[in-house]
C-alpha cells in the first residue's frame, strides 16, 4: 500500500494561545518525587563506585538516558480505517567512557548500549536493566578504548580538540508529556478524508483516475530521563501531533502524480480544523486533475529566475543548508573541521550578504503557534541556546553537541538524539531572517521584469516533492499569466546557489514542522533566484493500470 | 492456514486502543465479534472475478498482456495480543488487529508460468485491507494490489520465458501448478480474543520476578501471546475457505553466562487454544524455578569433550531432532530446484530410518495425549483440505510433503502448502508424529545405552534431555550438515557413578548417518510445539516423538562467547546501595 511520508507543512494559522510550553521548575521535590529519576540516581552511584575490572581503568563518565514513547497512529485507506495502533515503550540507553575528556573511548559513530525498560515504575527492574546495560557498555568501551588508541597511532598528528566537553551540569525537571486528542473525532475525519475522491461532489467525477487515498493521523509523546555522573538530573518531554492525506495517479503518459499535505503541531487543537482539513483534500484532488491535463515542462534546459513559495523554499533549505551546519566530528587522521560541504566555510560567505539564520531552540511560538522544534534543554542535558549561525551571509556558527570540532571547545545545546539513539547535533528551530524583505506582491512583480528583460517566460514553485518541483508554474513573459507544468526537475539547486543566485527575500516567513524521529522547525520566506536550471526530469514512464478500479457509485 | 508473523522482541506489536475507557483491571472486550465476514468474502469474489475478466487486453488473450490463468486472493484476519515482562516487571503490552491479503497471480499455462525457478515470489503482492467491512474501500485496494501483481507476474512471465529458451534442461520437468478440486467451507470463525490484561500483568510479574533469586540468571523475559485469527480463501478456480484459528502462548527465557564466557540459556514454550487454557500459575513458577536451578548448575558444570559415542535423545530433544534433520528435507520444494541439495530425492521407496520407526506429518490432529499440537490446520494456505501423510512406513520413504508445486514423483497437493502471510506458499511441516514399533521402558533404554557404551570402549554415553533448534542447512552450497543447539546433557557413566551435567556440546553430523543409527526408542512420546522458519516464512508446527537411542552421534564443542559474566553483582532488590 502506498505509504504516507511526507513533510507536512503548516496550514492556517489558528489564533489560538500556545498550550504547550516547556516548564522550567527545578524543585527539588520534583526530583525526589520520581521514582524512575531515584533509582537511575541509585544505580548510577553504585556504579559509578564499584564498577572496575581489576587491572583495568574505570569509566571516568558514565550517563544514563531512559526514552518514553507512547505513540497513536491511525490510518485510512478509499473511505475506511485500516489500521489503528497504539504503543508504549520504554529503552534505556547507557553510555559508558573510559579515559578522559581530552581522550576517550568514544567514537563518531555514538556509543551506548540499549535495551528494552520496564513499562512499570518499578524501580528494581529499571535498576536491573541499567545493571546489565551498564555491564555491556563498559566493557564495549574498554575493548573501544584500547582500539582506538591503536589506530590513533596510524596518523602523523592527533587533533587538539577534546573527545568531549566539559560542561556545568544541569538540573530540570519538567511535567511529563501527555497525549490528549480527541480519538474518535480524528478516526472520523482521517475515514471521510480518505473517502472525499469517491463521495466529494466537487471532485467525484474524477474518481476512477484517482489509484491511492489515504489519510493518516499520528500523535507521538516522548519523554526523556537523563543523569549522568556529572550531577546532571534531566526530565523533560514533548509531544507532537500531525493529520495528512495522500493521493495519486499517473497521467496518459504513465507519469506519477502525487499530493501530500496535512499539519503538524504541538496540540492536537493546533492542528488544522476539519473544514481546513477537508479543502485541503478536495484541493488536492484538484489539482491532481490539474496536472494530470498539464503538458510537460519544455524539453529544452532552462536557466534562469525561479521564485521559490515559502514552502518550497523551506524544503530546499531543509535539503541544501541545515545538514550543513550540524557539527559532526570527522574521521580521526583527517584536519577538516567538520563533514559536509560547509567544513572550510566558517567564516566564509555561503548565503546571500542580506540573509542572516538564527537556531533559536528558545523560541517556542511564532505568530500565535507552537513551535514543534523548540526545547529548553538538549538531550546531553546541555541548555538550549540561541546560535546565529549566518550573520550577513557569512558562516559565523555551526550547530555542536558535546563533540567538540576546531574552534568550537563547547556544546550550544544543539546535542540532540532520535528515540533510542546518541546523540548528533541537530538543528531545533532555524529561522531565515532577510535584512530587507519585499511582499510577496513585489517579488512577483521583480520576477515579471527579470522575464521582461531577458525576453523569454519564467519559472514559479509553489511546492516541492522531494527534490523536484511538483507544482511548478510557467510565468508569461507578456502577462504575466501562469500555467502549471509537470514533469521537471531542478538543475544546479545547489550550496552555490544559495551562496550566489538568492537575489530577493519575501516577508511572508513559512513555518515548517517537521514531525520526524527528531521534531524540528525552519522558517523561511518566499525566495527570489536568479538562475536555476529547470530540466525534464525523464523518468521511467510506467504503465498505466491495467484495468479500471471498481466503480464507485 | 495463513498466520501473520509473531514478534519475539521485547518490543512486542504495537498495540490497538480498545473503546474509549480502557479502565485497568477491566476485560477487553474487541470492538467486533470476528464473524466469518460475508461482506468481505463477497468483496473479494465480486473483485477477483471482475479482475479475471478484465485482465488481458481487450479481453483477448496477447503475448504481451496475457489473461491470468489463475488468481487468488488470501486474506487473514487477526487480532494478536502480546505481553512481556522483564526483571520483574511488565515491558510491554500492545494489541493488534490487521487484515491483509495476499494477492497469487499465475500468467502462462500450468505447466510453465510465471513462478518458475527464481521467480516464485513474482506471483505474489501483499497488500493491508481496511478492518471495517466496507465493501468500496475493500474492493479498491484489491483492485489496487491485484493491479501491482499482475505487473508483477507479468515480469516475471517474460523473464522465465527468456531464461528457459537460453538455459540447460532442467533435471525436473515438473509443471508449475498442480491441478486440484476447488473447496468450499466456511468453517465457524475464532471467537473473540479476551484478555484479563490485570490478571496476566500480575501473572507475568511474579514469574518474571523470581529469577531475582537468582543472581547469576542476569537475564530473562517472559512472553504472552494470544491470537484469534479467521483465514479467508478465494480462487478463480472456485475456491472459497474460512478457517479459523487461535492460540495461546507462554514463553520463557533466560540466560546466563559462565565464568570463562559461555553463553547458557534455557526455553521453555507453553501453548493452548486460549489463554484460559494455559498452565495454571503454580506449574508455571514450578517450571521457572527448576529452569533458575538448571541454569546455575550449568554455570558450574564442566565442559565436554569433543564425543562420537551413544546417546539418548529424551522425546523432546528427539522431536526437535527429527523436525531439523528429517522434517525440512521432506518439503516437496526441496526435491526440486537447481540449489536445492535433494538428499532424499531419488530414495524414495528406499530405507531410510531402521524398519521400525514410521513417520506421519499430519495437521488434523489438535492435541496428543491432552497437549495442543501446534501445527493443526483443517486448510493449508492454497485452500487445500489439511490431511494425514503417511512419509515414512516401516522405515522406507514413502512420500513428501506437498504443496501445489508438483516434483517429478508426485503430482498433486497433499494439503501441506504453507507460508507466513506475504510469502508464497511451499510445502511445509504440520505436526510430525515419529512412530516406533520398538519401544522399551526408559530404564531399559538407559541400561542398552549403558551396554552400548561398554562396547564401544567409551567410559559414558550422553543423555540429552533439552535441545533448541538450530537451522537445518538443506542447500547444494554448504555441506550437508545440521545444527541443534542442545541445552541440558549429561553423561551417563558406565561404571555407575552419578550422571554428571556438562555444558558446551553442540551436535553436528550429515542427516542420513544419524538417522540409520537409530538402534531403538522408548514407549513415551512427547510433544514439541514451536514456530519454524524457512523460504515461505515462519509457521507454528509441532513434532512428537518418542526418547530415542542412537549408537553413534558426533558431538563437538559449543562456540564459546568471550564476554565475561557481569563484573558487579545485581543491584539491590529494594534500593540504595552505593559505598
Amino acid at each position: 500500500m502506498h505509504m504516507l511520508t511526507p513533510r507536512f507543512h503548516r496550514t492556517k494559522k489558528l489564533g489560538l494561545a500556545v498550550l504547550f510550553a516547556t516548564v522550567f521548575t527545578a524543585s527539588t521535590r520534583a526530583q525526589s518525587d520520581d521514582p524512575m529519576l531515584k533509582a537511575m540516581k541509585e544505580e548510577l552511584a553504585r556504579e559509578k563506585s564499584q564498577l572496575v575490572l581489576p587491572g583495568m581503568e574505570a569509566p571516568y563518565f558514565i550517563e544514563y538516558r531512559m526514552d518514553d514513547f507512547h505513540t497513536y497512529e491511525a490510518v485510512a485507506n478509499y473511505g475506511a480505517l485500516t489500521r489503528e495502533e497504539e504503543s508504549r515503550q520504554r529503552v534505556v540507553r547507557v553510555t559508558v567512557r573510559i579515559g578522559n575528556y581530552e581522550k576517550d573511548s568514544s567514537s563518531s559513530r555514538g556509543d551506548g548500549v540499549v535495551m528494552i525498560a520496564p513499562r512499570d515504575n518499578d524501580p528494581d527492574a529499571l535498576r536491573f536493566a541499567l545493571w546489565t546495560a551498564t555491564d555491556d557498555a563498559y566493557k564495549n568501551a574498554l575493548r573501544a578504548y584500547t582500539t582506538k588508541q591503536a589506530a590513533l597511532e596510524r596518523y602523523q598528528s592527533q587533533r587538539a580538540e577534546n573527545d568531549f566537553s566539559k560542561e556545568k551540569p544541569t538540573t530540570h525537571i519538567a511535567s511529563l508529556a501527555k497525549l490528549d486528542f480527541d480519538r474518535d473525532e480524528w478516526k472520523k475525519r482521517i475515514i471521510e478524508a480518505s473517502g472525499l475522491y469517491a463521495t466529494a461532489p466537487e471532485v467525484k467525477a474524477s474518481a476512477d483516475q484517482v489509484q491511492y487515498s489515504t489519510a493518516l493521523f499520528r500523535a507521538a509523546a516522548t519523554n526523556r530521563y537523563l543523569v549522568d555522573t556529572e550531577g546532571t538530573v534531566v526530565r523533560q518531554g514533548y509531544a507532537g501531533y500531525s493529520n495528512g492525506i495522500s493521493v495519486g495517479e499517473q497521467a496518459p503518459d504513465g507519469m506519477r502524480l502525487a499530493r501530500d499535505n496535512g499539519s503538524v503541531a504541538v496540540t492536537a487543537k493546533e492542528l488544522e480544523s476539519w473544514p481546513a482539513f477537508r479543502k485541503q483534500v478536495i484541493d488536492d484532488l484538484k489539482s491532481l486533475d490539474d496536472l494530470r491535463k498539464a503538458p510537460l515542462v519544455d524539453a529544452a534546459d532552462y536557466h534562469g529566475p525561479v521564485l521559490f513559495s515559502g514552502d518550497a523554499a523551506a524544503d530546499t533549505m531543509t535539503r541544501l543548508f541545515v545538514p550543513n551546519v550540524e557539527a559532526d566530528r570527522p574521521e580521526p587522521g583527517t584536519a577538516a573541521r567538520t563533514t559536509g560541504a560547509y567544513a572550510s566555510s566558517y567564516k566564509a560567505r555561503v548565503l546571500p550578504q542580506f540573509v542572516s539564520v538564527v537556531d533559536d531552540p528558545l523560541q517556542t511560538t511564532f505568530a500565535g503557534r507552537g513551535l514543534i522544534g523548540a526545547y529548553a534543554v538538549d538531550d546531553e542535558g546541555v541548555p538550549a541556546e540561541s546560535v546565529q549561525l549566518v550573520t550577513n551571509g557569512m558562516l559565523t556558527n555551526y550547530l555542536i553537541g558535546r563533540s567538540p570540532i576546531k574552534d568550537f571547545p563547547n556544546s550550544n545545546g544543539h546535542g540532540r538524539a532520535a528515540p533510542a539513539a546518541p546523540a548528533r547535533a541537530k538543528a531545533g528551530v532555524i529561522i531565515f531572517k532577510p535584512a530587507n524583505p519585499v511582499s510577496v506582491a513585489e517579488l512577483n512583480k521583480r520576477l515579471l521584469a527579470m522575464a521582461k528583460e531577458q525576453g523569454r517566460d519564467v519559472y514559479m514553485v509553489q511546492t516541492m516533492g522531494g527534490d523536484a518541483p511538483r507544482l511548478l508554474y510557467r510565468v508569461h513573459a507578456s502577462d504575466g499569466s501562469r500555467e502549471l507544468v509537470r514533469g521537471a526537475t531542478f538543475d544546479e539547486l545547489d550550496i552555490r546557489s544559495l551562496r550566489s543566485e538568492i537575489v530577493a527575500a519575501g516577508n511572508d516567513p513559512y513555518v515548517s514542522d517537521s514531525l520526524g524521529a527528531i521534531p524540528q522547525t525552519i522558517i523561511v520566506p518566499s525566495l527570489l533566484f536568479g538562475d536555476i536550471g529547470v530540466k525534464r526530469a525523464n523518468e521511467e514512464q510506467q504503465k498505466l493500470p491495467y484495468y479500471p478500479p471498481p466503480p464507485t457509485d | 492456514m495463513k498466520r501473520n508473523k509473531v514478534v519475539f522482541a521485547g518490543g512486542g506489536l504495537a498495540g490497538l486502543a480498545l473503546g474509549a475507557a480502557l479502565l485497568p483491571g477491566r476485560v477487553v472486550e474487541a470492538a467486533s465479534v470476528p464473524a466469518a465476514s460475508q461482506t468481505l468474502l463477497d468483496s473479494m469474489d465480486a473483485e477477483l472475478t471482475r479482475a479475471m475478466h478484465s485482465l488481458g487486453s481487450a479481453g483477448t488473450d496477447s503475448p504481451q498482456q496475457p489473461k491470468p490463468y489463475f488468481l487468488s486472493y488470501a486474506v487473514a484476519d487477526s487480532d494478536a495480543f502480546s505481553m512481556t515482562a522483564q526483571y520483574g516487571a511488565i515491558a510491554s503490552s500492545n494489541e493488534s488487529k490487521r487484515r491483509i491479503a495476499d494477492v497469487q497471480m499465475r500468467l502462462g499455462t500450468p505447466e510453465q508460468d510465471n513462478t518458475h525457478g527464481d521467480h516464485r515470489t513474482s506471483a505474489l503482492t501483499t497488500i493491508p485491507l481496511p478492518l471495517t467491512d466496507d465493501r468500496a474501500a475493500i474492493e479498491r485496494s484489491l483492485w489496487f494490489a491485484t493491479n501491482r501483481g499482475y505487473a508483477k507476474a507479468l515480469d516475471g512471465y517474460l523473464k522465465v520465458k527468456t531464461e528457459q529458451q537460453v538455459r540447460a534442461k532442467e533435471e525436473d520437468g515438473s509443471a508449475d501448478f498442480s491441478k486440484e478440486q476447488p473447496k468450499t467451507d466456511l468453517l465457524p470463525p475464532a471467537p473473540a480474543l479476551h484478555v484479563d490484561k490485570s490478571a496476566w500483568e500480575a501473572r507475568l510479574r511474579d514469574l518474571s520476578g523470581l529469577f531475582k533469586q537468582y543472581p547469576d540468571v542476569f537475564f530473562n523475559t517472559v512472553m504472552l501471546q494470544a491470537s484469534t485469527e479467521t483465514d479467508y480463501f478465494v480462487s478463480s478456480e472456485g475456491a472459497k475457505v474460512a478457517t479459523p484459528n487461535q492460540v495461546a502462548r507462554l514463553i520463557i527465557i533466560a540466560r546466563t553466562r559462565a565464568a570463562d564466557g559461555m553463553d547458557l540459556f534455557r526455553a521453555e514454550t507453553f501453548e493452548a487454544d486460549s489463554l484460559a487454557n494455559l498452565p495454571d500459575q503454580k506449574t508455571l513458577i514450578e517450571k521457572a524455578t527448576a529452569m533458575a536451578k538448571n541454569l546455575v548448575d550449568l554455570r558450574t558444570a564442566p565442559i565436554t569433550e569433543p564425543f562420537n559415542g551413544p546417546a539418548i535423545l529424551s522425546g523432546r530433544a528427539s522431536a526437535v531432532f527429527f523436525h531439523e534433520v528429517l522434517g525440512h528435507r521432506l518439503e516437496g520444494q526441496r526435491q526440486r530446484g537447481d540449489e536445492e541439495g535433494q538428499t532424499f530425492t531419488k530414495l524414495l521407496g528406499k530405507q531410510i530410518l531402521p524398519s521400525f520407526l514410521s513417520v506421519a506429518d499430519d495437521p488434523t490432529v489438535k492435541n496428543f495425549e491432552g497437549t495442543p499440537l501446534s501445527g493443526h490446520y483443517s486448510y493449508d494456505d492454497e485452500g487445500q483440505e489439511a490431511r494425514r501423510v503417511d512419509l515414512i512406513k516401516d522405515g522406507v520413504l514413502e512420500t513428501f510433503l506437498m504443496s501445489r508445486l508438483p516434483i517429478a514423483s508426485f503430482s498433486n497437493s497433499n494439503g501441506h502448502g504453507r507460508a507466513e502471510t506475504g510469502r508464497m506458499p511451499t510445502g511445509r511441516q504440520g505436526n510430525l508424529i515419529i512412530t516406533s514399533s520398538k519401544t522399551v521402558s526408559d530404564k531399559e533404554l538407559r541400561q542398552m545405552l549403558i551396554d552400548e557404551a561398554k562396547k564401544q570402549g567409551k567410559p559414558y554415553g550422553l543423555y540429552f534431555e533439552d535441545i533448541s533448534s538450530g537451522f537445518a542447512v538443506t542447500t547444494r552450497r554448504s555441506p550437508q550438515a545440521f545444527q541443534v543447539i542442545p541445552l541440558v546433557v549429561y553423561r551417563v557413566y558406565v561404571d555407575g557413578r552419578p550422571d554428571e551435567l556438562v555444558r558446551g556440546v553442540s551436535i553436528v553430523g550429515t542427516p542420513q548417518a544419524a538417522l540409520n543409527r537409530i538402534l531403538a526408542t522408548g514407549n513415551k512420546a512427547e510433544v514439541f510445539n514451536g514456530i519454524c522458519g524457512a523460504e515461505s516464512g515462519s509457521i507454528p508446527v509441532s513434532a512428537v516423538a518418542p526418547s530415542m537411542l542412537v549408537s553413534e552421534i558426533e558431538t563437538q564443542r559449543q562456540a564459546q562467547g568471550t564476554a565475561r559474566p557481569p563484573i558487579l553483582p545485581p543491584p539491590p532488590i529494594g534500593g540504595q546501595e552505593a559505598k
